[in-house]
């Protein structure tokens, strides 16, 4: 079973997606900021996380670099409310994007993309 | 008085004079008036004064010193009429010569006056002139401009020129600018060449005359104390004037002209004519050559303010974006989150509930509500977002130039020289101009440490068919292929956020874009860059 770390400032929207995902089958922690994003980290072995672009106070990108820079082999979904990523180059760094919808259908399909390109590198790797 | 006599006459024929002719029918009725202009010099009344002194009339003696004193005041008067005539004639020269200076602007043309009036017969006839300018940078006096034959043969053939034609000093000025000035300059070249004098040697003659300010005419050049012997060999007379040009205590320059085929004397009239015409000519070279200067300097303003207006244009373009992209981000935000909880918790619910639950038909519709909200946001924003599109027409030569600005320092500061040229007449590019810009500022900046020993970056952009392509030839940093493709890479080796990262992010963009990107390197070589832009929106993959 994947390890999902869903990180969106949103009480609700944590819930969501953690009911959502885990019914997709996948075992999902959620952090309500960067600081409890990166006690989750120590504790816990991701397979993929679930980024809002925008945290209350900070920035989801911020997180996302230091993500990329610490945990390389983590790859990063980025949920945006807007296509607004396009215009901060250091969202390219994230594996996929979706704008956030109630419809969890695109998110679902990104996250197995993602994941099914994760394994098939480390497939290789071997 | 016996009235036989033609000169006591009141009245007299044509016929009984010899001195009354054609046009001075008057003066056979006005006897008083043909005794004054004609009687005295007549032949007839000499012999009847001769014939007075023969008889002893006591009136012979006083007539003759009448007469005599008459002929004497007769002459002085034409003397001065002839003064007057050519000082008048001198007049209307400086008139025509200041009226020429004043009304031109243009260094060349005043020049080409200024030595035309010297040398011009019409002016102070001198057989040739040469101008020399004071050089304030390198503080040289600097032979500029000769003017006139080298030899009698061409002498003649040039005043019998100026004779049939006739012309103005205008005229004889912008004929001597358009059909003589070249070839004049090439003439003289090597005498230009050679009167180059360092206004430091206060005791050369030139400088002399320059500093004292006043004209000066130098006899026996070659036994001269004060002249140079390769300067009096240079100009081959022994004598030739010196004439100072000043404006408001400035030295201007200096005219030295001579009479080379000729020989005719220097006259100390001829150098105050010449001194009074060196003011006006002073000061029309010194406000031409102001006027060049300030045409440089309103040229170099003028361009400063377009690429200022430009400039301001981008930053107003690129503020509107940003602005518009803050607000649509903070709306996105505060209705797309609560729109996504409602409708994904109503979904949610839907899945959980039976097809024969009552209140199915209520969630359905939240979530039917929620989803065309939804749409709604979407078109918004995707409208507000096309009022400024990330791609759009820009200037590619702007864009360049506008990198090369915001780099130079960083590049200065690396020893790195760059060349830019830019093609001419290029359509405008359709792209993203803030990332087109960053992949340039990246490529231009980036970390490889790999340093040739030449630090030079030359950029380029030309037009191929529909495209413009921007060729960066990067001789400063040298590395192999397979390195350069490892930095294409992002994070392929370390994942560390430097330079690798930089090549790599540009790589992405560009590609995303439909942009052909190539970058071949060469660890001796250096890399050089190819990028593709389209020129119009159907080009755009």
């Amino acid at each position: 079973m994947s390890r999902l770390l869903v990180v969106d400032d949103e009480a609700n929207i944590r819930l969501l997606y953690a009911e959502e995902l885990k019914d997709e089958g996948y075992d999902v922690v959620t952090a309500g900021s960067s600081s409890e994003a990166a006690e989750k980290l120590q504790s816990n072995v991701f397979d993929l996380a679930v980024l809002d672009i925008k945290l209350k106070n900070e920035s989801g990108i911020d997180l996302l670099q230091r993500l990329v820079k610490e945990r390389h082999d983590m790859p990063v979904i980025l949920c945006s409310a807007f296509s607004c990523y396009k215009d901060d180059f250091s969202a390219w760094l994230a594996d996929g994007y979706v704008v956030k919808s109630g419809d969890l259908t695109e998110l679902k399909q990104e996250i197995a993309r993602v994941l099914a390109k994760k394994a098939l590198k480390a497939k290789t790797a071997e | 008085m016996d009235q036989k006599y033609c000169w006591n006459s009141d009245e007299i024929e044509q016929a009984d004079c010899p001195k009354v002719g054609a046009g001075d029918e008057e003066l056979l009725v006005s006897k008083q008036q043909r005794r004054l202009e004609k009687c005295g010099e007549c032949p007839r009344f000499t012999s009847d004064l001769k014939q007075m002194h023969s008889e002893d009339n006591p009136l012979a003696p006083l007539l003759s010193d009448l007469l005599s004193e008459n002929h004497r005041q007769k002459s002085q008067i034409q003397s001065l009429v002839s003064f007057l005539d050519n000082k008048t004639m001198e007049m209307r020269f400086l008139h025509e010569l200041g009226s020429v200076l004043q009304s031109s602007v243009d260094l060349e043309e005043v020049l080409s006056v200024a030595l035309t009036a010297i040398t011009a017969g019409k002016g102070f006839g001198m057989n040739r002139a040469f101008l020399l300018l004071c050089d304030r940078e390198t503080d040289i006096l600097k032979g500029y401009l000769g003017i006139g034959p080298r030899n009698m043969e061409e002498a003649c053939q040039v005043w019998n020129e100026i004779i049939q034609n006739d012309m103005d000093l205008q005229t004889l000025s912008q004929n001597f600018r358009l059909n003589k000035l070249s070839s004049e300059r090439a003439k003289f070249h090597d005498v230009l060449e050679q009167l180059t004098i360092p206004l430091a040697n206060k005791d050369h003659i030139v400088i002399k005359a320059l500093d004292g300010r006043h004209p000066i005419v130098v006899q026996g050049a070659f036994q001269h104390p004060d002249v140079p012997p390769e300067l009096a060999r240079l100009l081959g007379v022994d004598t030739f004037l010196l004439m100072p040009l000043i404006s408001r205590n400035r030295r201007i320059g200096m005219i030295i002209a001579d009479n080379c085929i000729t020989n005719q004397a220097i006259t100390e009239e001829d150098m105050r004519s010449l001194e009074t015409f060196g003011f006006p000519v002073a000061f029309a070279i010194e406000r031409a050559s102001l006027y060049e200067k300030l045409q440089v300097e309103l040229n170099r303003v003028t361009e400063v303010g377009k690429k200022l207006k430009e400039q301001q244009e981008l930053i107003v373009r690129m503020e509107n974006m940003a602005l518009v992209g803050r607000i649509t981000s903070s709306i996105a935000h505060s209705v797309r989150n609560p729109l996504m909880i409602i409708g994904g918790f109503a979904r949610a619910m839907l899945k959980n509930s039976s097809a024969s639950d009552p209140k199915r038909t209520f969630v359905e519709s939240i979530v039917a509500e929620t989803h065309q909200l939804e749409g709604v946001l979407d078109e918004i924003l995707n409208y507000s977002d096309s009022l400024y599109p990330t791609r759009d027409f820009w200037d590619v030569n702007q864009l360049i130039e506008a990198t090369l600005r915001d780099t130079a320092d960083m590049l200065t500061s690396l020893g790195y020289a760059t060349g830019y040229s830019p093609g001419q007449d290029l359509p405008p590019v359709y792209i993203d101009f803030k990332q087109l810009s960053y992949c340039i500022r990246t490529l231009l900046q980036n970390d490889i440490n790999g340093i040739g020993t030449e630090l030079s970056i030359a950029i380029s952009t030309q037009k191929e068919d529909d495209r413009i392509i921007i060729r960066i030839e990067d001789r400063s940093r040298h590395i192999s292929q397979a390195e350069f493709n490892h930095l294409l890479t992002p994070f392929a080796e370390t994942r560390d956020l430097g330079a690798g990262l930089g090549l790599a992010l540009c790589k992405t963009m560009l590609e995303k874009q439909g942009i052909p990107f190539v970058a071949l390197a060469d660890e001796y070589s250096g890399i050089h860059y190819t990028i593709t832009l389209p020129t119009s929106k159907e080009e755009h993959v």
